[in-house]
């Protein structure tokens, strides 16, 4: 099934693209009917959760290639998730994009291909199929954030989240090997919890891969510049995609590496400074989506911490966080898409009124906002007072800390949405044209505001029947921490004493929210953002001066390169070369050693003769003496073939460079020619010792002739056995090797006719006079 | 394997990169021969010492040459061959078209070697 869904996320993708011009309403049924399919597994596989899902696809066995999936309870929550809201989103698309919007088939092809590799990363099973999905979500990303790419902004932005986004992939894959070796396998379901050394390790790369996919500080820069995207891709991208692959990866490893101190340290210290980072910076915004976006960088902090806990309430709290907060967050994205169409700015000092222009939308919002707030009736309520009661479960420092972590960063999220509320739906009193005058309102697109209220429904009903809602959480977080299958959602836990703290929460939160939304700050400057930008022109700037020294066009100076590079990589077999010239006898006969030293002068020859003919001679005395080695070693077939080829090369010699001039032209200083010197040198040092070396190598083992000359004679049927390895054994290459010799034949012979493409004058065909001439 | 064969070995390498480093394009398909010729008695060499012809009606087993790196040898002279030539071929080309047959440095990897010199003094 797997494989059948992400074929269906392909082929809508191209269906988006082809239909998209002509029949807008086709390419978005085909883009929303690949999530709607994976929405309907997932759902099947939470309501029957004891048939195993899984599917591999093995295409090469010894190397682990292939894909592996399995649908972990967790995986099913999320399926279901990215399905649901994936659907939603390609709806609010149609309504988002006005008439006529010529790259909606691309929007929508990318926007399905983001999702199906999504969708492979919750259910990959085998590590290396997790390392290929989320690069594949990187790099869809990165195309959606950059859609706009006629402006810089969004080209800045995506190559920052690339970049971020990208590195962090190459961070997972070494983190994955690193775990390889400490568990001794690469499917993800057979793990076992490790500790030690290695494990610390895989655990540190890990936790920093996730950062980066899920913006946590210090990472976190490229979240905010996403805002460049158009709001269904913030919508999609920021609430149940994208930033939860980190958060789920921490989730996924945390029973194998939840037991390193190193794992729990760096994951909660991470998520509470990001929880806190992300809730100051949304409290500083005054662009309603960067409120937002700043806050969904909380909540990832938030949730990494709960994770990184790992203890079995905060495990659920985790999951329960998890699954509101893609529901909430898609539902207030939508709504700021909504508000940035319908009244052409998103900048809360310029907005005013709209809960009286946009009712519905404001109660949707309010609706959302609260059940980030962790208000009741919503299903965020539940799951922030199982966060809280985790927090204040715990014992010792431990207690101290992670409660503090947790109240507090809560307050913030309470005030970043008060703002948030006051200052999008609230009467204008803090911008400069504070009088109280309401925005003006263009009218309502079904198309946007249906999704968003579906999903602030779903956030009540989330609480209403929360027995139900719990379920498939309960199974997730026991899947990742067994102890964890006693707990589930409460609506109403009555006066306990979480209820307390999060009343008191909430109205700390609200109070420093109004306040603060009564408050006219600066915009904030973006240093993160720009350090980062900074870095990486910065790197560009080195490479390009790199690849000038490197590669400025010299082909005597990329040769002279390359040899000195091979000599130093050869270093190491220098010593091994020097114990086997001991063993080597000096020649196998005296003609041998004669031939050896006339190769060598001839070549000597072949250096120093100053005209062009006499060196073609001096290469054939080379070609002669090595024939003659060939007939010393007993290799007649070499002997024959030799001579038949020196012949020709000779003859082209004086074909090729007959016309030219007689000598050769002198060229280069002094310090090249001893230069080439140094690296002809060089590179005789090297070849000696790497032949001496093998040479010790291979004469430990005999050659299996006597086997070549039984199965030559009786399969083969001849007695050249040279012959039937080249027509029996090696006859594809063999082919393959007259292909070669055709394909030059034919470049000589291209090369060889007159230049007719040179010439002065274009040749025309001649003229009917010409012909009756 | 003896020495022998690894000092002419050693020797066609060292004259035959010292040659491509040349600017003069048929001093080039010269370094390439020598290199060629190299090749393919390093792959003899490896297959063990000298002996009688692998013929199997000639000779016995026990005393015969090892007979795969002849073979591999083989393919390795012919392709040799046919680069040389196409070598020889491009020589006499840029012959036509230049006068010479000298190899220029190229153009594009100027430029940006220029590009990379202006972005330099730009930033101080």
């Amino acid at each position: 099934m797997p494989f059948v869904i992400l074929f269906v996320h392909a082929a809508a993708a191209i269906a988006a693209v082809v239909t998209a011009n002509r029949s807008r309403v086709t390419a978005v049924v085909a883009a929303a009917l690949a999530p709607a399919t994976a929405a309907v597994w997932g759902f099947t596989a939470l309501l029957d959760p004891d048939t195993a899902r899984a599917a591999s696809f093995t295409w090469v066995e010894g190397l682990q290639l292939g894909f592996d999936f399995e649908l972990s309870p967790i995986a099913a929550l999320l399926t279901f998730a990215i399905g649901v809201i994936g659907t939603l989103i390609v709806i609010y698309a149609h309504g988002y994009f006005g008439t006529p919007e010529p790259t909606l088939g691309r929007f929508l092809a990318t926007l399905t291909i983001f999702g199906g590799s999504m969708l492979g990363l919750v259910w990959a099973d085998s590590v290396w199929t997790l390392f290929l999905f989320w690069e594949a979500t990187s790099v869809t990303s990165f195309l959606l954030v950059g859609h706009k790419h006629a402006g810089s902004g969004a080209r800045t932005a995506a190559r920052r989240a690339l970049m971020i986004t990208g590195a962090g992939g190459l961070i997972l894959l070494a983190g994955m090997m690193v775990l390889i070796d400490a568990t001794g396998t690469h499917l993800l379901s057979e793990m076992e919890a490790v500790t030690g050394t290695t494990a610390t390790v895989a655990a540190v790369l890990l936790v920093v891969a996730a950062a980066t996919k899920s913006a946590l500080v210090p990472f976190h820069v490229w979240l905010p510049g996403a805002m460049a995207a158009p709001t269904p891709v913030s919508a999609y991208l920021h609430s149940a995609t994208m930033v939860k692959a980190g958060v789920v990866l921490v989730a996924i490893v945390s029973p194998i590496l939840g037991g390193t101190d190193a794992f729990t340290y760096l994951a909660v210290g991470l998520g509470a400074a990001t929880m806190f980072w992300g809730a100051i910076g949304a409290l500083r915004q005054r662009d309603a989506k960067l409120i937002l976006a700043w806050g969904t960088v909380s909540q990832l902090g938030f949730l990494v911490l709960l994770f990184g806990v790992g203890s079995a309430k905060a495990t659920f709290a985790g999951v329960a966080v998890l699954a509101a907060h893609a529901v909430f967050k898609a539902g207030l994205f939508m709504i700021v898409g909504e508000v940035d169409i319908r009244t052409g700015t998103r900048d809360i000092t310029e907005l005013g009124g709209l809960h009286r222009s946009m009712p519905v939308a404001a109660v949707v919002a309010t609706l959302c906002g609260l059940s980030m707030a962790g208000v009741p009736p919503l299903v965020g309520f539940p799951a922030k007072e199982a966060a809280v009661e985790a927090a204040l479960g715990l014992a010792g420092t431990e207690r101290l800390i992670i409660s503090a972590a947790v109240i507090a960063g809560s307050v913030l999220t309470v005030a970043y949405t008060a703002h948030f509320l006051l200052g999008v739906f609230g009467p204008n009193t803090a911008g400069p044209n504070a009088a109280n005058v309401d925005t003006p309102v263009r009218p309502r697109r079904m198309a946007m505001t249906a999704p968003a209220a579906l999903l602030a429904t779903a956030s009540v009903l989330g609480w209403l029947f929360d027995g139900t809602a719990s379920k498939p959480i309960t199974r997730a977080a026991a899947a990742l921490n067994p102890k964890a299958d006693v707990y589930e959602l409460i609506n109403w836990p009555g006066a306990t004493t979480a209820f307390f703290v999060s009343a008191g929460i909430v109205a700390v939160g609200a109070a420093l929210g109004v306040a603060r939304s009564r408050m006219l700050l600066d915009v904030p400057r973006t240093i993160g953002a720009n350090a980062a930008d900074g870095l990486l022109d910065e790197t560009l700037v080195i490479a390009r001066r790199i690849t000038a020294r490197g590669q400025h066009g010299s082909l005597p100076v990329y040769v002279v390169t390359m040899a000195f590079v091979i000599a130093a990589a050869s270093l190491i077999f220098v010593r091994p070369a020097v114990d086997s010239v001991g063993e080597l006898p000096l020649a196998d006969s005296p003609g041998q050693l004669a031939l050896a030293i006339a190769t060598v002068l001839a070549a000597w020859g072949c250096t120093r003769v100053d005209s062009r003919i006499g060196a073609a001679l001096a290469l054939g005395v080379v070609g002669l003496a090595v024939t003659g080695l060939f007939v010393v070693q007993g290799a007649p077939d070499l002997v024959l073939t030799q001579l038949l080829v020196e012949t020709v090369i000779v003859v082209g010699f004086v074909i090729g460079l007959g016309r030219l001039r007689r000598s050769f032209p002198v060229t280069g200083a002094r310090w090249q020619q001893i230069r080439a010197l140094v690296a002809g040198l060089c590179a005789a040092g090297v070849a000696a010792a790497l032949i001496a070396a093998e040479g010790a190598a291979s004469s430990a083992t005999a050659p299996p002739t006597e086997r070549l000359v039984t199965e030559a004679v009786e399969e083969g049927g001849g007695n050249n056995i040279v012959n039937v390895i080249l027509t029996d054994v090696r006859a594809l290459d063999t082919l393959g090797e007259i292909v070669v010799l055709a394909v030059a034949a034919l470049g000589v012979i291209a090369l060889g006719r007159p230049a007719l493409m040179t010439a002065k004058t274009p040749i025309s065909p001649p003229t009917r006079e010409e012909v009756r001439a | 394997m003896s020495l022998a064969l690894v000092f002419a070995i050693a020797g066609l390498v060292g004259f035959g990169v010292h040659l491509i480093t040349a600017r003069s394009l048929s001093r080039i398909v010269l370094g390439f021969a020598l290199l060629g010729h190299a090749a393919v008695l390093a792959l003899l060499a490896s297959g063990g010492p000298a002996g009688d012809p692998p013929l199997a009606d000639r000779a016995t087993s026990a005393e015969m040459a090892n007979p795969l790196p002849q073979a591999l040898a083989l393919t390795a002279i012919v392709i040799s061959f046919g680069l040389t030539l196409f070598l020889l071929a491009l020589a006499r080309r840029q012959h036509e078209l230049t006068g010479d047959d000298l190899v220029e440095d190229d153009l594009e990897d100027r430029a940006v070697s220029a590009l990379a010199d202006a972005e330099a003094a730009e930033t101080p």
